[in-house]
């Protein structure tokens, strides 16, 4: 029973680091119809400026928190403003795919980078917090913490801000919403930036637990991707209740299946769910 | 003699509305039948019914005798259903005549396309007065070219019944004749049903034989083109609606 | 076919078969490496250039293939020349079997999907230890039996053996793409629904284009399973499918020479940038942005340009 619960409190840390991925990824391929690979880069950038933040200026952590996700908003806003933009019209039919194809790069580019510029060697990141409750350290319970924060700001600006209302326009219909007024180059802008700062965040929670290294990106943009899909276009609540759901099940099936596996599981889940369910389990579009 | 085509209390529901509420159509082969109505009224509808686009939520569609409601569009083809679509289709980045062939090959497929299959593309590409575009890649053509591409590629998987979705919208009164004539010589000659859904009066008056008016998803009025005009439904139906525009 | 092409065409053939007598065997070792890329672009092209679906798992039939081939002739003795045909077919019904379902996906969704499929395959060429010996490396592969009196153990014939097999599989794709059944394939990229609303019966030639074009990439497996002889899942993760993607791209898919002229192009960039490891996937990391920007049909877009054309 305690092995079993200690799995699913591990579980549902690991799920909110999907779920905040999760969530910019979402909001991102709503509007843009762009699976954004390129945040599960941001996300190492992100954690490796934090990382360094903290060991060379000595900064405290929520500093290098924020440090990571301003990265993670400036990269992210940049791709799209350069890159990302110029195909949005989708004047030629292959667009939607280069678009894509960008996104992917991207995603390849930028941890190649890293691993160029800082070795495939895992760096520790201190730990900024001590004590624990319940066998679970502090910086443990914080990753969920702050992540349910987070996720209650996002909800909160999509629902009650005039932007945000402008944004769930957008992801409705796009054409309507720029008939209306809306500015798309700003919606656009705004969401990017978005994503990248809640990358940047999951990034930068994670580090002290799991340290910082080049591929770090790789299998939580994955299961983001699964999240989204499996949670559907249509709710916030939905991709939290995803994301920590799969979290969750991976952790038990790490347990009592096979550790092995653990990443392939994901895998399977969503396969089953796109067969039984085309538009995912919450989803409306 | 068997009906070629028969629907019995089609009903289409999408959530709460109604599209297509219990029609019946009997449908003779060799008959130029049109459908008119008001814009909405469920004609695409019908239509998308019949070619498997959509499942019907009720009701039955025979042809030829054989129930084919809820088949696969590609199945439906190959009993010999054809069409064209309101908003028009065409295969983009090949030439024309590449269009056409798919039409043919679809039909009868073969590893090398037969020496009569080309002779029937080249006839098809001239019946519809497409030679001069043979080489050009189809998205490049002008819209009413292009509706001709995707008659065409209709015809060639030689088709007993042809359902033409708003053929004549957008053409000027010379196009429209001679499409006139074209599907005339298409029924006359070639045989073919042909079941048209337009706005343009002059042409169904002119080329059908029986007309359908549908309103609001439901069958109001089946006659020639001359009771269907005398029609005070059918008048109410059209004049309504621009009293209240 | 202009006669300018198909001069430049035996141009190329005559210096291939040349190249093992006026190289250094590292260059026919590179252009080895090429060739075999070249199949795999091929057939990748055949699917998404030519069917039009977007696939990021090419890698994995690739190593399905290859280890197929390896264990089939490691643990029952079987000849690789009915190993390399088994593990083609094997290869096709796997791809059958997934790109079934995975096929009534459109878009986006498709993509994203491969990728997850690519992954988890390589997680299992990585973790089945008992067959694969995982991160070990599977190795002691054979090469390809003596037939005619001809030894494979030497770099020359197994590079007679891949450049033969290059040009029966281009010269297959080549007669399907221009066949009927070609056309079909063609169709459901040019427009799906107008495809099936005219008779094509687009769920059976996706997936036939889909199996093939997977089965083709096994037999291009079986081939380095038993050049190399040694097989490391890290050989087929999902770099390598982005990898292959970079090449058709730079080349220009939809037109079969192009993903091969991508590949030969890529293959020697890179191995010009061997002795800088991680430099080299940043650099085509950054090629693939570039051709991105600049010309989304690759090569074959851009010489299309310059003749005059769209």
């Amino acid at each position: 029973m305690e092995i079993f619960l200690l799995q699913v409190g591990n579980g549902l840390i690991i799920g909110s680091v999907y779920a905040l991925v999760a969530l910019g990824l979402n909001i991102i391929w709503s509007i843009t119809d762009i699976p954004d690979f390129a945040q599960g880069s941001y996300y190492v950038i992100a954690a490796y400026a934090a990382y360094f933040v903290v060991t060379l200026v000595g900064a405290p952590f929520l500093v290098a928190l924020l440090v990571g996700m301003c990265v993670g908003a400036v990269m992210s806003f940049s791709c799209e403003r350069f890159l990302y933009r110029r195909w949005r019209e989708r004047t030629f039919r292959g667009a939607a795919r280069v678009q894509l194809l960008c996104a992917i790069a991207l995603f390849f580019l930028f941890a190649n980078v890293a691993n160029a510029l800082w070795t495939s060697k895992a760096k520790i990141f201190p730990a900024y917090m001590k004590g624990s409750l319940l066998g679970f350290s502090y910086m443990r319970i914080n990753v969920l913490l702050a992540a349910i924060i987070l996720f209650v700001l996002v909800y909160l600006f999509i629902m009650k801000t005039k932007m945000g209302k402008a944004i769930r326009a957008a992801s409705m219909d796009l054409g309507m919403a720029q008939v209306l007024g809306i500015n798309i180059d700003t919606v656009n802008s705004i969401v990017f930036i978005i994503g990248g700062a809640l990358s940047g965040a999951a990034a930068v929670l994670i580090s002290p637990l799991y340290s910082v290294f080049p591929t770090m990106g790789d299998l939580p943009l994955l299961k983001a991707l699964v999240v989204v899909i499996l949670g559907g276009f249509g709710s916030v609540a939905g991709i939290l209740i995803c994301g920590v759901g799969l979290g969750v099940l991976e952790a038990l099936g790490a347990i009592y299946v096979s550790s092995a596996y653990q990443h392939g599981y994901s895998f399977i889940i969503l396969l089953l769910t796109l067969l039984l369910r085309p538009k995912g389990l919450f989803g409306r579009v | 003699m068997q009906d070629l085509l028969v629907l019995k209390k089609l009903t289409k529901r999408f959530g709460g509305v109604i599209a297509a509420r219990d029609v019946d159509l009997n449908l003779e082969g060799g008959m130029r039948l049109g459908i008119i109505g008001p814009n909405g009224a469920g004609k695409t509808t019908l239509f998308n019914m019949i070619t498997g686009e959509i499942k019907p939520t009720a009701g039955t569609i025979e042809f030829e005798g054989e129930p084919i409601h809820g088949l696969k569009p590609h199945h439906i083809s190959k009993r010999g259903i054809g069409r064209t679509f309101q908003i028009v289709r065409v295969f983009d980045e090949i030439p024309v005549y590449d269009n056409v062939l798919i039409g043919a090959l679809a039909r009868e497929l073969h590893f090398k396309p037969t020496q009569e299959q080309h002779r029937e593309v080249d006839e098809t590409i001239e019946m519809t007065g497409l030679q001069k575009y043979r080489d050009v890649m189809a998205e490049n053509l002008t819209v009413s070219a292009k509706k001709r591409v995707g008659l065409a590629t209709a015809l060639a998987t030689k088709p007993k019944l042809l359902l033409l979705d708003e053929l004549m919208a957008g053409l000027t009164f010379v196009e429209i004749d001679e499409m006139l004539e074209l599907l005339r010589k298409i029924n006359g000659e070639m045989g073919i049903t042909l079941v048209v859904v337009e706005h343009v009066m002059k042409a169904v008056m002119e080329l059908c034989e029986r007309i359908v008016v549908i309103s609001s998803g439901e069958k109001i009025a089946e006659g020639s083109p001359q009771e269907i005009a005398n029609d005070k439904k059918v008048v109410d139906v059209y004049l309504g609606e621009e009293e209240r525009t | 076919m202009l006669s300018v092409n198909r001069i430049a065409l035996a141009i190329i053939l005559i210096f291939l078969l040349l190249i093992p007598h006026i190289a250094s065997s590292y260059i026919v070792y590179v252009v080895i490496l090429a060739l075999l890329f070249s199949m795999l672009t091929a057939s990748y092209d055949l699917l998404t250039g030519y069917a039009g679906p977007l696939s990021f798992c090419h890698a994995a039939f690739y190593g399905f293939g290859a280890y197929t081939s390896a264990l089939l002739t490691l643990k029952t003795g079987l000849s690789f020349w009915l190993a390399l045909p088994i593990s083609g077919i094997t290869v096709f019904l796997f791809g059958a079997l997934v790109g079934y379902p995975a096929l009534k996906l459109r878009g986006h969704y498709f993509a994203v999907t491969t990728f997850f499929f690519g992954h988890f395959i390589y997680l299992v060429f990585l973790n089945a230890r008992d067959l694969t010996r995982g991160p070990l490396g599977l190795g002691g592969i054979k090469p390809p039996d003596s037939i005619f009196g001809i030894d494979f153990s030497g770099m020359t014939a197994n590079y007679y053996l891949i450049l033969i097999f290059g040009i029966l599989m281009v010269g297959f794709l080549y007669a399907l793409v221009n066949s009927g059944f070609g056309r079909l394939i063609v169709s459901i990229r040019e427009n799906e629904d107008l495809a099936e609303a005219v008779g094509v019966n687009t769920a059976f030639v996706k997936v036939m284009a889909f199996s093939i074009s997977a089965g083709l990439a096994g037999i291009t497996g079986s081939l380095f399973a038993h050049f190399f002889r040694l097989l490391h899942p890290s050989t087929f993760s999902w770099m390598t499918s982005e990898m292959i993607v970079v090449m058709a791209l730079v080349g220009g898919i939809g037109t079969l020479v192009g993903p091969i002229i991508g590949a030969g192009v890529v293959t020697f960039i890179l191995e010009m940038m061997r002795f800088a490891p991680e430099l080299r996937f940043i650099i085509w990391a950054i090629l693939l942005v570039a051709i991105l920007v600049i010309e989304p049909r690759g090569l074959a877009g851009i010489y299309a340009r310059i003749r005059g054309g769209r």
